[in-house]
């Protein structure tokens, strides 16, 4: 929806589309989650936030998606404050949070129903972005009935159909076995291609990061920061014999090995 | 699959033939006195007579109209008080204390108390059916409330839920399991409670059948009464988790795992 309208408008991206200003956060006194991370992400942009466990990947993921309040500093997203969850920020789990009540379509629907949608309406919709992620036959399944790897499609397409300015993915196909999450991955970037949602993607995969992100920002922990922001120029999909794929993978796992140390 | 569930049915029909079988060999065996224990055929036999006048009848519609309206007020105050309690710290310290005492007093306690009180009429039975149903719901909605997974709460409030609509479109659906073991729980308990009552003081009903024939020493039509109490007992389970099937589909295979 807002891709659309972005290539209508000849996609003028906004700078600082997300801005973390000056965040720190902790969940105890004793240690800094955060420590003063500051960034900025312009509209349309594909980050992934590379980095070991115990980095505050997920914990910075949490801050832009309100599910955490900072410490310190501020969140903006399209230049409002954010002081909670919100539509605006669709969210892509790890673990599966497909509701296991409704079927494939109705939990799509869901974001539309909440917007106030009528019924036909946010029906066309929730079928555009189940065919999207390539599960238009599976409609009225239910969630228990499908693999790994289509339930994280679907999640995929249920953030979306709610029209969200940004989506937050917190490794999203780490439980998945390596075949499916390449072929994910593969689509994702489709996606990516083809709507430009904002993408912020978590992962401790170097692999994944390469091969998804147009700009990979490396994060090391104690206190959770990020010491390197790589924007990667390589046309998608990426083949990972490249040399340039084989210099950012040893150059990022340096950074991570040696910050980790 | 389909092969499987006709062997498992045939299988327990033998199983409840050959129960019928052993009570009948036991009862015309001689070992024990057949007034006390009448043969299965017998009570048939007393079943049929009582149903031709239309009594049996009665008696049914009298415990069905009674459980029905009790367990339908216990469970439905049941759930409201679940999720209230479950979404509100304040009201839980505030009431949850009082009620989890009142939990442990088991229903029957109270029959006395109730026909001092309300005397033998309807009110005094669908309310003790209804305190006793509504315990299994409220506690298990609680829990079932409380224990939902954080992660569909955060993931409703990325779609946009909030409030009213978080509780009514994934707070309860996500708590539905929890509720409905104990809607199950609730509605053998209200047997139980029923009979109890009826028991006590009534003017029909299967409890009062069993009362009455006790004291006019027809072991006969109290076995009608034990038996038309297993059969409604284990209809009313079936019929309800049948429904539960049809109307939450998903539900079936969260609890078969199929």
């Amino acid at each position: 929806m807002i891709g659309q309208a972005l290539q209508r408008q000849g996609f003028v991206p906004i700078p600082d589309f997300i801005n973390v200003d000056s965040v720190s956060f902790r969940f105890d006194a004793r240690q800094l989650a955060l420590g003063n991370v500051k960034l900025t992400i312009p509209l349309g942009q594909f980050v992934c936030l590379l980095g070991p466990s115990g980095c505050g990947k997920t914990t910075l993921l949490n801050l832009i998606a309100g599910f955490l309040a900072p410490t310190d500093g501020y969140v903006f997203v399209n230049g409002k404050v954010v002081d909670g969850p919100g539509p605006d920020r669709g969210m892509v789990f790890q673990d599966y949070s497909l509701f296991p009540w409704l079927t494939v379509l109705k939990n799509i629907e869901f974001g539309p129903d909440i917007a106030g949608m009528r019924a036909s309406a946010r029906r066309e919709r929730a079928m555009h972005y189940l065919d999207l992620v390539n599960l238009g036959h599976i409609a009225d399944s239910y969630p228990t009935q499908l693999s790994g790897g289509m339930k994280q499609r679907v999640a995929i397409a249920r953030a979306l159909a709610a029209g969200p300015k940004v989506l937050l993915m917190d490794e999203p196909f780490a439980a998945l076995d390596a075949m499916t999450r390449s072929k994910l991955q593969l689509e994702l970037i489709r996606i990516h291609e083809l709507e430009r949602p904002t993408i912020l993607f978590v992962t401790h995969n170097i692999d994944e990061a390469i091969r998804l992100a147009d700009r990979v920002l490396v994060m090391s922990p104690n206190p959770g920061r990020v010491v390197s922001d790589v924007t990667i120029d390589m046309e998608k999909p990426r083949a990972r014999t490249s040399v340039e794929f084989s210099r950012l993978y040893d150059r990022f796992e340096a950074e991570i090995g040696l910050e980790s140390s | 699959m389909d092969t499987k569930r006709v062997r498992s049915a045939v299988i327990s029909v033998l199983g409840i033939g050959g129960f019928f079988l052993l009570w009948h060999l036991v009862a015309v065996s001689g070992l024990v006195d057949r007034v006390m224990l009448p043969s299965p055929a017998e009570v048939f036999w007393s079943a049929l007579a009582i149903a031709r006048t239309g009594e049996l009848q009665d008696h049914i519609r009298a415990s069905i109209f009674r459980m029905a309206l009790g367990y339908a007020a216990g469970s439905s105050l049941g759930i409201l008080m679940g999720v209230l309690l479950g979404r509100s710290t304040f009201l839980e310290s505030l009431v949850g204390p009082i009620l989890q005492m009142a939990r442990a007093i088991p229903p029957l306690a109270l029959v006395p108390l109730i026909i001092f009180w309300f005397g033998v009429n309807e009110g005094a039975k669908i309310s003790l059916i209804g305190w006793a149903t509504f315990f299994p719901v409220w506690i298990n909605t609680l829990l079932g409330v409380k224990g939902v997974n954080p992660l569909f709460i955060r993931a409703g409030q990325s779609l946009g839920a909030r409030r009213a609509t978080l509780l009514l479109k994934v707070v309860i659906p996500a708590a539905l399991a929890p509720i409905f073991s104990g809607m199950r729980v609730a509605l053998s308990m209200s047997f139980t409670v029923l009979v109890a009552a009826e028991l006590a003081g009534a003017l029909a009903g299967l409890g009062y059948l069993i009362q009455m024939s006790a004291l006019s020493f027809r072991v006969d039509t109290i076995f009608v009464g034990i038996v038309v109490l297993a059969i409604l007992g284990f209809i009313a389970d079936t019929l309800f988790m049948q429904l539960l099937y049809r109307l939450f589909p998903w539900y079936r295979s969260e609890q078969t795992g199929k």
